[in-house]
């Protein structure tokens, strides 16, 4: 009983945690500047983002976001003056509504198809056969043979 | 004679050795002939001892820097201290091809004196496999395809001297060695699988027979992972240590794979199933290794690791086909063999958790080769250009790793074929706490969004798991065999280092968790333009900019900012350069990191007053309990080791052997 008040308390606890964790706040100008430049990728690199890459290019570039962000763009501005200047090769993910988005969903398509897997494995699950099957004999006498002699 | 005669000598007479060796290992083995697996085993040593010669000829070169080689002119210079000299061994294709088939003889001459006594037969028909792969390795290093011992003329008065980044840091002599071991040995594995389908076997020797080369290759990819990130993280002056470039993904890749192969071959030893799915892994864990080197190595896919094109990329292309149709060939023709014969147990039964894991493990392997192929497969298909980085593979990958958390925590605590209700309780009650308190604990250093604090949750979780089984295990000891719990502690380890050194890894793991989401997520940056004297503040400590000072090194100028970090009563001095080699056009930052258990300072001199020195501008960056993330990697390491360890006295199984047939094949063995 006590063992399972724990349990219940325990998950209460954890579940609370990562809900006040997880409430959004408002998102500061910095912040967003921050959000923005880790979606470009920095230009002269080899695959860092803007926001983390220390280059002056990505610096120039962690600039004129900040900028465009204090003039009151929406992100979606920002996103377009970038996609405009370079092409989509500078965002460092495809968007999720696209073509190409196809690569967001092969992760989950295969979770999904994995765990129905097992599960209907798990489903078919009956007892195991009484007597020795063909196959065990067969693997006992291959070990009998291969065991080293003592 | 040079060093050039006796490398290229050594490896050109390494080559035929390993063709006889292939030809005699599957003599010995259909043939069960005893003077032909003799034959093999000095064939397999005396390759080994030539090839190693040959790397240690190529150590020599550019110890003393022999020019006349055109790899030493590429990659060395008088100038080069002796540690960089020597370890520019892998500074580049050809040279990392050489280590590679070095490491890859010794395992055939181990599999070879030692594999083969346990069980001659399957062992011998690994032994050719193996063979088979170290010849095709040297015929690279003997052809124009990767030969490290081509010569020049003239020979040149200076060579040009390694690349900066390799050059920099004692790092860089030990992540790479421990990659490659890591790759390499699993072809150990990976070769008996393939042996045990050749041969028709229906049982798991094969997995016993490789269960600790498999573990030991795979804490070397794993150690050598991280100090690879440890590396990145000291050198290349971004603050960060994990950037999903293309050779990181070839790296975690084979890791993963391999992680998920080594729980479920407990299944298959436990409950006899998941025949085919362990030989399927094993083959998939191997041909990443190969990818990842054709991916890296070829030039298709630009990283600060690609080496200059060669003819090696359509090679080693051929060598992953090749390999993948024979294994995978052998794989279907067997597979009705290999059918189980056993049913799974309730989805709370180790089993069902550690199938669970399989699936997310695949998954997290395919989620990181589709986001390194992607932007191949979008140029071939349309010819656009597109990239895919940390947006994509953090989305994807933080959920599966969280999951895996979970799983981690949930595996090792239920038993076989189901739980009841009771088990559950008596298992879960205490880690549940645990996971509570680090859930709160997380909020109350700060961090927010779900995932971090999720993250801490759940590796207090794990934690709280394996301290339960120790402390259980240490009092069962002591009950029954009276023993101090300092002595049960140990013999807990000695008697079943399996079980409890599986149990220090997920500690490590844990602990890696914990600093991923602190260093990823609370990591504050503060840039500065300082004349000498000038300070800037970052949360409670004061950096204060003394100035900057030449320093002329033989083979580099660096500029050398010092700085002071000022915390309260204490001041320490911190210095970070910007470093200038003959062979670089730009100047390469030297990063200053100052570590302590909860955090790090990690500063770079960006820019500075190149004229009058007046003023520099200064990056700071403190980033918390990223040391722990290094602690973690030693840690899985530690676990690794202590569950390789033979145990002092090997039980002997109780098979009670049914009455053969006396139908059964007539064996020598």
């Amino acid at each position: 009983m006590t063992a399972r008040i724990a349990i219940l308390i325990g998950l209460l606890a954890v579940a609370v945690a990562v809900a006040v964790a997880a409430v959004p706040r408002a998102e500061s100008p910095a912040d967003r500047v921050a959000r923005l430049s880790s979606e470009l990728r920095c230009p002269v690199c080899q695959g860092l983002s803007v926001e983390d890459s220390p280059s002056d290019t990505a610096r120039q570039m962690r600039q004129l976001v900040a900028q465009r962000v204090q003039q009151g763009w929406t992100d979606d501005q920002i996103r377009a003056e970038f996609r405009a200047a370079y092409g989509d090769w500078i965002f460092l993910a495809p968007p999720l509504f696209d073509p190409r988005g196809a690569i967001w969903l092969v992760p989950l398509a295969v979770v999904v198809a994995g765990s129905a897997i097992v599960a209907v494995r798990m489903r078919r699950a009956a007892p195991p056969p009484a007597a020795p099957t063909e196959a065990q004999l067969a693997l006992l006498r291959e070990r009998a043979l291969e065991e080293p002699a003592e | 004679m040079s060093w050039g005669d006796v490398g290229s000598g050594a490896l050109r007479a390494a080559l035929p050795l390993a063709l006889w060796g292939l030809v005699s290992a599957a003599f010995a083995a259909r043939e069960r002939d005893a003077r032909f697996l003799g034959s093999a085993r000095w064939s397999a040593l005396c390759a080994f001892v030539l090839v190693a010669l040959a790397s240690a000829a190529m150590i020599g070169a550019l110890l003393t820097h022999d020019f006349s080689l055109q790899y030493v002119a590429l990659n060395n210079a008088r100038e080069t201290p002796p540690y960089f000299s020597a370890i520019s061994l892998w500074a580049s294709l050809q040279g990392s091809i050489l280590l590679w088939t070095t490491i890859l003889a010794g395992a055939v001459a181990f599999v070879a004196w030692r594999g083969t006594r346990d069980l001659p037969r399957l062992a011998s028909t690994a032994l050719a496999i193996l063979f088979a792969m170290l010849s095709f390795f040297l015929v690279l290093v003997v052809t124009p395809a990767a030969d490290p011992f081509v010569r020049i003329d003239p020979v040149p008065a200076d060579g040009s001297g390694p690349n900066p980044l390799l050059q920099d840091h004692w790092l860089m002599g030990l992540h790479p060695p421990l990659l490659y071991l890591g790759y390499v040995l699993f072809s150990i594995p990976f070769a008996y699988a393939v042996a045990s389908l050749i041969l028709g076997e229906s049982g798991d020797r094969w997995i016993t027979a490789t269960r600790r080369s498999a573990l030991v290759a795979w804490a070397l990819l794993g150690v050598g992972i991280v100090a690879g990130a440890w590396w990145s993280y000291a050198v290349l002056g971004w603050g960060g240590y994990w950037a999903w470039d293309p050779v990181e993904n070839a790296a975690i890749m084979p890791w993963l794979a391999a992680t998920a192969y080594l729980h479920s071959v407990m299944v298959e030893e436990k409950r006899r199933m998941l025949r085919t799915w362990n030989l399927a892994l094993v083959i998939g864990a191997f041909a990443l290794t190969i990818l990842g080197t054709f991916l890296t190595r070829s030039g298709v896919i630009n990283s600060v690791h690609s080496f200059s094109e060669s003819a090696i990329g359509p090679l080693l292309l051929g060598y992953l086909a090749a390999i993948l149709v024979f294994s995978v060939g052998l794989l279907l023709w067997r597979a009705p063999r290999l059918a189980d014969r056993e049913t799974m147990g309730t989805p709370l039964s180790r089993e069902a958790i550690f199938l669970f894991q399989n699936v997310l493990f695949v998954a997290a392997t395919l989620t990181v080769l589709l986001g390194t192929l992607y932007p191949l497969i979008v140029e071939a298909v349309s010819g656009d250009q597109v990239s895919i980085g940390s947006p994509y593979f953090d989305t994807v990958d933080v959920p599966l790793a969280l999951a895996l958390l979970f799983l981690m925590g949930v595996g090792p605590q239920l038993p076989w074929h189901g739980a009841s209700r009771a088990t559950l309780e008596r298992q879960f009650s205490a880690p549940i706490l645990a996971a509570a308190g680090g859930g709160i604990a997380a909020l109350l250093v700060g961090l927010r969004g779900a995932a971090p604090v999720l993250a801490f949750a759940l590796a207090a979780f794990v934690v709280g798991t394996v301290v339960q089984e120790m402390v259980r295990g240490v009092h069962a000891r002591r009950t029954l065999h009276g023993e101090p719990p300092a002595v049960a502690f140990v013999n807990l380890f000695r008697r079943n280092g399996r079980r409890y050194g599986g149990y220090v890894v997920h500690v490590g793991i844990a602990v890696v968790a914990l600093a991923v989401a602190m260093s990823q997520s609370m990591a504050v940056q503060k840039d500065a333009t300082l004349a000498p004297g000038g300070s800037m503040q970052v949360g409670s400590r004061t950096i204060v900019f003394e100035g900057l000072h030449d320093v002329a090194q033989p083979q580099r100028q660096r500029v050398v900012a010092d700085l002071r970090i000022v915390d309260g009563g204490s001041s320490v001095p911190l210095t970070t350069a910007l470093d200038y080699y003959p062979n670089s056009t730009s100047a390469v930052g030297s990063p200053g990191i100052r570590s302590t258990a909860g955090d790090d300072v990690y500063a770079i001199l960006a820019a500075y007053d190149a004229r009058s020195r007046a003023w520099a501008t200064i990056s700071i960056k403190v980033i918390p309990l990223v040391s722990w993330l290094w602690i973690g990697g030693a840690i899985v390491g530690l676990g690794a080791l202590l569950a390789a360890l033979p145990e002092p006295r090997p039980r002997r199984r109780a098979v009670v052997v049914a009455p053969v047939p006396a139908s059964s094949p007539a064996s020598a063995e």
